[in-house]
């Protein structure tokens, strides 16, 4: 046997005080952040002064004349993160059923590969594909009517596209941890493959699945330069429609930046959107974790 | 028992170059003023030749190349020296040289504009340059001339068809540049005469940088923006004249071109390093010839001059 490096016991309370080091560090990181986002962002309503119910309902934003209202951005956050969850959800559901029940080996060999493959690709390529692609098919179909083609659909067709690997990928994993002996159950009373698959296996999966949703849309909800770059950054009016070019909470926040001044009732007013944010995807990740409790606890 | 100590002295060791890196890191980040008094003492008893210590210059990144330029042959010659441009906006830069973070902030637009009023005073404005701004349409828009009060209607929405301002009829889409941009901000104060759109009048796009405004006016049909001189290209768009004047670095020059802005640098408190280089932008060897490779204008050029409330005199 090998002569040991270390006395049992004093490895043993190395690692503990590693591993105890990463937690804290974690958990210091965390909160020194929410610590400052609540800080600077509540100083805008408690040392600035603004009024946090008009905060939340004005429908303008123009932080060059000390208008702050940011709910054309909370609307326009949640059609894009709506528009690309509708659109991505059946394409991903799709391929994910095709993968795992009908063809697992070309789907773990090649499709699945191909997909996580989309997940490398930086924003500003999609940003830059959608300024050239989309916005110009957006043009080309609907005329004037869509201007330079920016606005909230572009900005929900890119997004689309990018949270696609994340939904598809989880669906696959999600589908393919139905036990196979509920599939045989299934063809066993006569179920055909599309009866088994719907009634079955998609309901079995469905927290995996839920999970699956909610994690695209919190990456959706999230994304800032390619949205950016698309959606066509109008922050003074809500939006009428989806032809309508407008911005979102992160598309406001990045490029407000680079113009406030530290410190500037424009800057705190920035934090404050930027708390919003952080407190939607608290609710996001709680909403997860709920799902994840409820399907643990009907699997027993 | 030694394999035991070489493990924790492996921890130690890795800990310690953690902590070395981090500390290296701060100082980089914080600007090496330590660098720069030691060289007051250097360079008092010997020539300017001798300058170095670090110069941390942040901000607008409208005339960030042409700085980044001029800061290499700096560089060059001082070797000791070294310049470090970041972006941010003019808002950042401001801020950076206020705080002290920066020893210069570039910015597009006066301090004025941006920072209280004692917090810019304690600032000095060095303008390097100017620059030019002029509107532009998509290629296929057959209006080669607006008034003042016609691109006063076109932005403030009163104006919509081309029609109405001479050309064959078809929605003016108006691209505008984000609120706070230096560059909307000189165009607005030239143009609007300091008032601003009405509440209700959205652009079809407010774009964050001037590369993304080309993209767009070429793409869109009826489109209109505008741009620095820097970023004309006839090739891709075209420039209008404003009340018939042309939009070039000569109008600008003898005033009867009215949309230009100063490029700022400013410092607060120069240490001898920075004034240097400071001194060096306003030098014949990057007002002679690097300026205009750039697409801008000597500040000396000028025969007129603006203040911060955008009044025009003759200089």
């Amino acid at each position: 046997m090998a002569k040991r490096l270390m006395p049992k016991k004093q490895l043993e309370g190395v690692g503990l005080t590693l591993t105890g080091a990463c937690v804290l560090l974690v958990a210091l990181v965390v909160i020194a952040l929410i610590f400052m986002v609540a800080q600077q962002g509540l100083s805008a309503f408690f040392v600035d002064g603004i009024n946090f119910i008009s905060f939340i309902t004005g429908t303008s934003w123009v932080p060059s004349d000390g208008v702050y209202g940011a709910l054309p951005l909370i609307v326009t956050s949640f059609g894009v993160m709506l528009l690309a969850t509708l659109f991505t959800l059946p394409i991903a559901l799709g391929s994910a059923i095709f993968v795992v029940e009908v063809q697992p080996g070309f789907g773990r060999r090649i499709f699945q590969p191909l997909v996580e493959l989309l997940m490398g690709i930086p924003s500003v390529v999609y940003g830059l594909i959608g300024l050239t692609v989309v916005n110009a098919a957006m043009r080309a179909i609907f005329g004037e009517a869509a201007g330079t083609g920016a606005g909230i659909l572009s900005g929900g067709i890119v997004l689309a596209v990018m949270i696609l690997p994340t939904v598809t990928t989880l669906s696959i994993d999600g589908l393919a941890a139905v036990p196979n002996e509920y599939r045989e159950g299934s063809y066993a009373l006569g179920c055909t493959r599309w009866q088994t698959v719907w009634h079955v296996v998609l309901k079995s999966a469905m927290p995996s699945l839920m999970t699956a949703v909610i994690l695209g849309m919190t990456r959706a909800f999230g994304e800032a330069l390619a949205v950016q770059m698309v959606i066509g950054g109008v922050e003074k009016v809500m939006p009428a429609g989806l032809l309508s070019p407008a911005a979102t909470l992160t598309t406001a926040l990045t490029s407000g930046f680079s113009n406030a001044t530290t410190g500037s009732v424009q800057y705190h007013a920035l934090w404050a959107l930027g708390l919003l944010l952080m407190a939607m995807s608290l609710i996001f990740i709680l909403i997860i974790h709920l799902i994840g409790a409820k399907g643990a606890k009907n699997r027993g | 028992m030694s394999d035991s100590l070489s493990r924790r002295s492996f921890l130690s060791l890795a800990g310690g170059t953690a902590v070395a890196l981090a500390g290296l890191g701060l100082v980089g980040c914080g600007g090496s003023s330590s660098s720069d008094s030691s060289s007051d003492s250097a360079s008092s008893d010997s020539t300017a030749k001798s300058l170095s210590g670090t110069v941390n210059c942040s901000g607008a990144t409208s005339f960030q190349p042409l700085v980044e330029a001029a800061a290499k042959k700096f560089e060059d010659e001082n070797p000791d020296v070294t310049i470090a441009i970041t972006g941010g906006g003019s808002g950042q830069g401001l801020s950076d040289v206020r705080d002290g973070k920066a020893q210069i902030g570039r910015s597009d637009v006066f301090a004025e504009e941006k920072l209280d009023a004692s917090d810019a005073k304690a600032l000095t404005d060095n303008t390097v340059c100017v620059v030019g701004m002029g509107p532009i349409v998509n290629s296929n828009v057959d209006v080669d001339d607006l008034t003042t009060d016609q691109l006063k209607g076109i932005f403030t929405g009163q104006i919509t068809d081309w029609s109405e301002v001479g050309g064959t009829a078809g929605k003016i889409q108006v691209i505008e540049r984000k609120a706070g941009s230096g560059t909307r901000a000189t165009f607005e104060a030239a143009v609007l005469g300091g008032e601003s759109a009405p509440a209700d009048f959205a652009p079809v796009a407010e774009e964050d940088s001037s590369g993304t405004v080309v993209e767009k006016i070429q793409q869109t049909e009826g489109a209109i923006s505008y741009l620095a001189f820097s970023y004309f290209d006839d090739t891709k768009f075209k420039a209008l004249k404003v009340d018939g004047v042309e939009a070039n670095a000569d109008n600008v020059c003898n005033g009867t071109f009215k949309i230009w802005a100063y490029e700022h640098m400013y410092t607060k408190d120069a240490d001898e390093v920075t004034q240097a280089f400071i001194d060096y932008m306003m030098s014949d060897e990057v007002q002679g010839s690097m300026v205009e490779e750039q697409g801008f204008i000597p500040a000396g050029d000028m025969k007129v001059k603006k203040d911060a409330s955008g009044t025009i005199t003759n200089a």
